[in-house]
């Protein structure tokens, strides 16, 4: 007990415990001047995003006032007799859905095992596979819509494959993340029994794969019902394509039952992707 | 003179950003033997033993195991040498949302047809097999449980399950007790030595409790920074050794 505060005792510990709170402190202040030039930098930006967009609370304001005029006297009230309409070109939304989510999980499956380092071949190839996931994701699905409208023609074929294409670019990074995630130990360990790579993915990385699998796979699900229904504005079939109709011949009350589909639709497949989710994980 | 199970020859292994933690390591291991690898934290024991069923790729030197070319093995036949080897982790590493039974069964997919293995569609003999094996280190209760709902040295336990459910002829544990409390250690280092005088197991162990190497090991290597500093019997290895071993530079 006395050695050891002898040894506490000694000027040489003591000098150094002074040093190192000296040091702590010209740390914490190199700390607080490296956040205040990124506040600095971050309100700057927003100022400049600000201006640069016109943005004013007058024109907020009369917006707002046209839009309440509009919904009030031309939306209002919905013309249910157009029900009939819709309820086809609505199923056609969720098959595309489906579909489309269906289309970029398989696809996204072989991506994402490519280009995670982990369980990919060769590094040269995870890196084309992230590089074409990348590509893919940087084209929204609209776009690739309108490019496959002008290749297939207006219907839900080109709809269905701008979901199927813009989704790998999603889903192929999500599961190539998840992938990287995983416990490289638990793999080792049914490598070492002597498995093969299908074995190894199958007993050791898939376990461990399928809870982001399934969630993210639900998640594009989602992400597709409102896609879709934009998509059919630019005649890539659904339910927009319809609504465009209404649109264009100034139906307004017939484009607000639409309008209200598409927003139930979205609930329902929210409810029920919500309920697998809950079933499966 | 019994048989050489298995043989290193002038082992080097230097890692991508130049570690090197292996430098010539020349070990002969005959059957039957329980050997306990020793050393400090970083002194090499879990990349030998990584090397010997190539999870790891020494740079240099030569593995024979049961006279076949370790380092040489590609595909099938690396996987077959692999089957024979069965490896115990610190950390378990057992796949924690499978259940343990199907765990125990990972040990036999070196002898399974590549997609029956891959959906894992083991055979009934298998099974009965696994569960036979989760009985001898007194699992039975556990069989149908989530791995990870079971304590570390149940977790521990089935790990030596799986590796004796491969029927193989060498037993590798990488620390197999690092993570456990003290009577699960005992616990599990009496389960690892009884299976393997049950089944005839060759096997190496490393640890780094000199305590329990010398109460468990027929034989102790002391690895320092990458060499082979000690090999002898456990009453070979003095204080002064494990002190070298341990505390000097
Ligand atoms: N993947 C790796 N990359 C680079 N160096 C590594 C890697 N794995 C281990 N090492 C280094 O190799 C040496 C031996 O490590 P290891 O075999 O794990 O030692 P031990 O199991 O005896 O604690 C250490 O210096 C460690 O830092
Ligand atoms: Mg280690």
């Amino acid at each position: 007990m006395s050695s050891l505060a002898k040894q506490i005792d000694t000027p040489v510990e003591e000098n150094k415990v002074l040093d190192m709170y000296k040091d702590l402190q010209r740390r914490k202040k190199v700390i607080l001047k490296n956040r205040l030039v990124l506040w600095a930098i971050i309100a700057a930006l927003v100022t400049w995003a600000w201006t640069g967009t016109n943005f004013s609370i007058a024109i907020i304001y009369t917006g707002t006032a046209n839009m309440a005029a509009f919904i009030f006297t031309d939306l209002l009230p919905p013309d249910f007799s157009a029900f009939g309409r819709y309820l086809q070109p609505a199923l056609q939304t969720v098959y595309m859905s489906l579909v489309g989510m269906v289309i970029s999980v398989i696809f996204s499956i072989f991506f994402g095992f490519m280009a995670a380092k982990n369980t990919s071949f060769h590094p040269v190839i995870a890196f084309t596979s992230r590089a074409i996931i990348a590509f893919l994701r940087a084209i929204p699905a609209l776009i690739w819509g309108i490019t496959l409208v002008v290749a297939f023609g207006l219907g839900p074929l080109a709809g269905t494959l701008a979901l199927g294409l813009s989704g790998i670019g999603i889903l192929g990074k999500a599961f190539a993340d998840v992938l990287e995630e995983i416990d490289q130990g638990q793999v080792d360990a049914v490598k070492a029994t002597g498995a093969s790579w299908f074995q190894t993915m199958g007993q050791g990385v898939w376990p461990q794969f399928k809870t982001g699998f399934v969630a993210w796979s639900l998640y594009k699900m989602d992400l597709n019902i409102r896609e879709a229904a934009v998509l059919g504005l630019i005649g890539a079939g659904g339910i927009g394509y319809t609504l465009q109709g209404n649109i264009n011949l100034f139906q307004y009350q017939q484009a607000s039952v639409g309008i209200l589909m598409i927003f139930a639709l979205i609930l329902i497949v929210e409810y029920t992707t919500a309920k697998i989710r809950e079933r499966l994980l | 003179m019994s048989e050489v199970v298995l043989e290193t020859k002038d082992l080097s292994m230097e890692f991508p950003d130049g570690t090197q933690a292996l430098k010539n390591v020349t070990l002969t291991i005959k059957k039957g033997e329980l050997v306990s690898i020793i050393g400090p934290s970083g002194a090499g024991k879990s990349t030998f033993m990584r090397s010997l069923n190539m999870l790891n790729k020494p740079t240099e030197g030569q593995i024979v195991f049961e006279g076949e070319n370790v380092l040489k093995a590609r595909g099938k036949q690396l996987r077959q040498i692999r089957r024979r080897i069965g490896m115990v982790f610190q950390h378990f590493n057992l796949i924690k949302r499978s259940p343990t039974y199907q765990n125990v069964l990972h040990g036999r997919l070196g002898y399974l047809p590549s997609l029956k293995g891959g959906l894992g569609r083991f055979s009934e003999e298998d099974t009965r097999q696994a569960l036979e094996i989760l009985r001898r280190v007194g699992l039975e209760d556990q069989a149908f449980k989530r791995a990870d709902e079971l304590s570390g040295g149940q977790q521990q336990r089935v790990g030596i399950a799986q590796a004796i459910a491969q029927t193989p002829s060498l037993l590798l544990a990488d620390e197999p007790i690092a993570s456990l409390d003290p009577s699960s250690s005992e616990n599990v280092m009496t389960y690892l030595k009884n299976v393997c005088q049950e089944d005839g197991l060759t096997s190496i162990v490393n640890l780094h409790q000199v305590d329990f190497a010398k109460k468990f090991a027929h034989r102790i290597i002391g690895i320092k920074a990458g060499e082979v500093v000690f090999d002898g019997s456990p009453k070979e290895l003095t204080e002064g050794i494990t002190n070298y071993l341990y505390y000097s530079k």
